[in-house]
């Protein structure tokens, strides 16, 4: 029947109705008048003709088999006996709805973190347009560099893909008047820099033009977060005053609260701005061979530009910045990289893992209940059988087991959803702060649009193939067999097998996931990270240049205050150094030694810079390999001395001797005639300073007199908890500068705990998901054997009168586990070997395909899932073979 | 009173109805009445299945309703064969008799 057809009978259908009363009433009232000619009473004679017709509300809707009104008045009466079936059987509905709500739930919660983190547009005008503009040596490949100043005024003056381009660089200011000094870290941005991302300020103008030039610059705006806490949300902020590092600055806006605006890879603090602030390059900046690569670039594409055609015009731009300025520029290209993949870049992996990981798990939640569905179907095959017998088509059979299905999805997707509001909340709670920049995730449209999907999906899933056996099953065979030993009964039994296999299959996938995961974590806290991280306190001061300009003020300041620091009780040692170890930070600059042939300034070694105060190996327990250590003198004094670290020795000196030999290191300054060579006095061990998962690169340490920093990461060996003395160390701060904030307390072991989160997190969130995969499929093939047996008390009960021992039995039962499981395991280790390398930019220290894990797994599912038949086995040798022939 | 099963009966309702209504215009009542009659009170047209029937005949476009008033003038629905009715009359009069030819040699065989 056509659609229009239907359509247009649906629109009849009053029209229809009306018809058929009329009808069928004209007819019973012939029949009543012949019968009453005929003789009868005309009670009887109205009875008689009413019974001929059997219900006429019934008869009318055979009549309009047609109408579509009357199909959804069906669904409606299918829903109604699917609703009162469940009801009826309250185990079977527990279990299955459980389940789902456990896959779906699962599965939104993903969603809706990858809805937000990977799919929701971010908070800027056509962020499409938005890229990252990055340098990127082919020596030393990085691909997020941060950029040289005169490069980006080059880039400026030279592209014509961008409408307009921004700079930013951060640091940590000091923040006084109105309460105790506080460190926060402000971004100088240029004055487009709001405008360029459109982002529009909760309060305020914002920069405008003019705060770009020389002189206007002495404005803020400032976050949401800082304006709420520090300045108790003032909704008079605009055009008041505050102070940062003695300075005063006007403030011109507020950021709206969703402005979370942080790229890690170009921040110089690896920390969210907290305020923005103009900043006009000075004109020196503007030199090419006396400029450092320490801003980060954000462009706008102008309209119907694309990425990759502004990555073509800034690589032609960058090889002609590589011919004027071989020195500076040499080997730098330019990296291009959309805002969004910025972002999301380093997460996208992760996510998509566990969203892989979810599917599965709904899939064999899907398999369970649809084996479940299989079990009870065969069960309700005498039913299905005289409806089938008394008219239903098999459509309206399968219409009706589908409904059941449909039912039980949407009660597990309801409960699922509700399941992931909580799990959703409680996963961000446990995600590591640095993680996951969120507090909440919204059930929004997307994410509830997602559920409904799933569920809808799932229900289909594991509906269809139980209706689908049913509505084919032969009515004769089923009434005489009594529902054994049938064409359908053998086709269930082969879904069930299949479904069991299937499952074991999927969690060995999943357990090999987080097979690997774990052992790639175990490998990384294995790996030593160079020095002692236990008792030790970190915290960061910085010293305002206003107070502190001249190197000698902030040589001795950091001197006293590591003096104060080491008598405070509890304290076994003070030291500093410039950037903390594994926090991902670190100055890198090249490196000439004196003894080997001199290079192009872009075509020398490198090597990251490490300023250190006093006791600084000892404090952190570094070994010393060679040499000495620096001097009481050299602490004090620029003596042109540094210490290497064993991969500076490896990798550069080649086995000559280290000692005696003189580097030149290109971080003060670039003219050749005022660099000093200093002489190499030591080699110590290698440290860990991006993170445990990436090789110690060649350091060189310098005392501090040599380059004097006026931010420094102070290091306290405590003998007892590290945090016991965080008072004591501000006291001792204040007490030399009562403007000074205590900033960034931490112990070494949270800030390595910190550089792991994201490997830990992943891998227990694959970690749960497989534990619940792994549950499930042993549900799964429990169920199946359980049934097994059941259906086969019977020849087990013969077996037994027949003399079988126990044994006999037993294997007989585990037998047929047995073989489900090998079958699942080897299909499971064949799509392992083909989906782990998906996992390869998660793994550290481990292959893909690790045989030892591989093979673990495969023992671990066997073994569970030999465990979860061995339950019914042995009520199978229990079969009392009397009861058992008496069963019929 | 024989009672055909349900699946004999489906095939030769239709068959039943044509013919009934290939001699003219009836309404429901009518063709039970008739089909009683000329089977000599053999065969009993359940209302339960010729009211579907008859709908089907008529989405199918082998029947075409009109209302009318009935002999002693009550208002009923009168069915009439269309033309595409007298071609499927036509069809099902040659494959009931292919049937009951089949089903005499299988009887006479034997």
């Amino acid at each position: 029947m056509s659609l229009l057809a239907r359509l247009r009978s649906m629109l009849r259908r009053n029209r229809l109705d009306q018809d058929l009363d009329e009808e069928l009433r004209s007819h019973l009232e012939m029949r009543a008048a012949d019968n009453l000619a005929a003789g009868m009473p005309p009670e009887q004679a109205r009875y008689e003709a009413q019974k001929r017709f059997g219900n006429t509300t019934l008869l009318k809707q055979d009549a309009r088999e047609v109408d579509i009104v009357r199909w959804l008045d069906e669904a409606a009466r299918d829903f109604r006996h699917a609703l009162r079936m469940l009801q009826r059987s309250p185990g079977f509905t527990t279990v299955a709805v459980l389940t789902l709500a456990l896959g779906i739930g699962a599965n939104t919660a993903i969603f809706s973190v990858i809805d937000a983190v990977l799919l929701r547009p971010l908070p800027y005008h056509e962020p499409d347009q938005l890229v990252m503009v990055w340098e990127n040596n082919s020596q030393h490949p990085n691909p997020h560099n941060t950029v040289s100043p005169p490069n980006f005024l080059d880039w400026q003056n030279r592209n014509t893909v961008f409408s307009s381009m921004a700079y930013m660089f951060d640091g940590r200011d000091n923040l006084t008047g109105n309460g105790d000094p506080q460190e926060v870290v402000v971004q100088d941005v240029s004055a487009n820099f709001f405008s360029l991302l459109g982002v529009s300020l909760l309060l305020g103008p914002g920069f405008t033009p003019e705060n770009g030039q020389a002189g206007h610059d002495n404005v803020v705006i400032l976050g949401y977060g800082i304006w709420k806490e520090r300045f108790a949300g003032d909704p008079a902020i605009v055009g008041k005053s505050i102070v940062l590092n003695g300075h005063p600055q006007t403030v011109v806006g507020v950021a709206p609260q969703n402005f979370q605006w942080f790229i890690k890879d170009g921040s110089l603090t690896s920390a969210k701005p907290q305020m923005w602030s103009p900043f006009v390059f000075p004109q020196s900046w503007s030199n090419h061979n006396d400029m450092g690569r320490f801003i980060t670039v954000v462009a706008r594409l102008k309209p119907g530009a694309n990425r990759s055609q502004a990555q073509t015009q800034m690589t032609a731009i960058a090889s002609q910045l590589e011919h004027e300025y071989p020195d500076a520029d040499g080997h730098w290209g330019v990296n291009v990289v959309s805002l969004r993949d910025q972002i999301s870049g380093e997460l996208r992996p992760a996510l998509l893992v566990l969203f892989g990981a979810v599917a599965f798990v709904l899939l064999i939640a899907c398999a369970n209940v649809s084996s479940l569905l299989l079990a009870r179907a065969a069960s309700r095959e005498r039913e299905m059988a005289i409806r089938t017998a008394i008219g239903a088509s098999r459509w309206r059979i399968a219409r009706q087991l589908l409904m059941e299905s449909l039912l039980l999805a949407l009660i597990g997707g309801g409960i699922g959803v509700a399941l992931a509001v909580w799990g959703t909340n409680a996963l961000l709670a446990a995600s590591p702060r640095n993680l996951l920049d969120m507090h909440s995730v919204s059930m929004d449209l997307p994410v509830l649009s997602f559920a409904l999907a799933a569920t809808l999906l799932a229900g289909l899933l594991f509906g269809f193939l139980p209706s689908y056996i049913s509505a084919h099953s032969r009515i004769s065979e089923t009434l005489k067999e009594g529902g054994r030993g049938t064409s359908s009964a053998n086709r269930r039994a082969f879904a069930r097998n299949a479904f069991v296999v299937a499952q074991l299959g999927l969690a060995l996938v999943l357990l090999t996931g987080s097979g690997l995961l774990i052992r790639s974590f175990v490998r990384l806290i294995g790996v030593d990270p160079g020095f002692d991280t236990g008792h030790l306190l970190t915290f960061k001061v910085s010293l305002p240049r206003a107070k502190y300009g001249k190197d000698p003020l902030c040589l001795a300041f950091f001197q006293q205050l590591l003096a104060r620091l080491s008598v405070v009780p509890g304290v076994r040692s003070a030291t500093m150094e410039s950037f903390p170890p594994l926090a991902g930070l670190g100055a890198a600059t090249a490196v000439h030694l004196l003894g080997q042939p001199s290079l192009a300034l872009s075509d020398l070694p490198v090597t990251n810079v490490q300023v250190v105060g006093s006791n600084y190996f000892n404090t952190m327990n570094i070994p010393l390999r060679a040499g000495r250590l620096f001097n009481a003198q050299e602490l004090a004094q620029e003596r042109h001395v540094t210490i290497i670290n064993q991969a500076f020795a490896d990798k550069y000196l080649h086995g000559l001797n280290p000692l005696g030999q003189k580097a030149a290191i290109y971080m003060k300054s670039l003219s050749e005639n005022e660099l000093q060579p200093s002489e190499i006095i030591g080699v110590v061990g290698d440290v860990h300073q991006l993170g445990l998962d990436t090789t110690p690169e060649p350091t060189v340490y310098w005392p501090h007199p040599e380059l004097v920093m006026s931010g420094m990461t102070i290091l306290v060996r405590t003998a007892n908890d590290p945090l016991s003395i965080a008072s004591a160390a501000r006291t001792a701060l204040q007490q030399l500068d009562p403007e000074l904030p205590l900033a960034g307390v931490a112990t070494m072991d949270q800030l390595l705990a910190d550089s792991l989160s994201r490997s830990r997190f992943t891998m227990l969130l694959l970690g749960i998901f497989s534990a619940v995969a792994l549950v499930l499929a042993a549900v799964g093939i429990y169920g199946l054997i359980a049934y097994s047996v059941t259906q086969r008390t019977q020849e087990l009960g013969i077996r037994i009168a027949l003399g079988a021992q126990r044994r006999d039995v037993l294997r007989l039962v585990l037998a047929q586990g047995a073989r489900l499981t090998l079958l699942g395991v080897a299909i499971g280790v064949f799509a392992a070997l083909v989906l782990s390398r998906l996992l390869a930019t998660l793994l550290f220290n481990v292959s893909a395909t690790d045989p030892l894990t591989f093979a673990g797994v495969a023992a671990l599912l066997a073994v569970v899932a030999l465990l979860a038949c061995f339950i019914p086995a042995r009520r199978a040798t229990r079969v009392d073979p009397i009861v058992a022939l008496r069963y019929e | 009173m024989l009672k055909p099963k349900n699946d004999l009966l489906q095939g030769t309702l239709a068959l039943l109805v044509l013919k009934t209504l290939a001699c003219g215009p009836l309404h429901g009542y009518g063709i039970t009445l008739y089909i009683q009659m000329v089977s000599k009170d053999f065969l009993r047209v359940e209302e339960g299945s010729l009211y579907p029937a008859l709908h089907r005949m008529e989405q199918d476009g082998w029947v075409s309703a009109e209302w009318g008033l009935s002999e002693n003038n009550r208002r009923a629905r009168f069915y009439r064969l269309t033309a595409k009715g007298h071609r499927q009359l036509a069809e099902e009069e040659k494959n009931w008799e292919r049937l009951t030819q089949a089903v005499a040699h299988v009887l006479s065989f034997a």
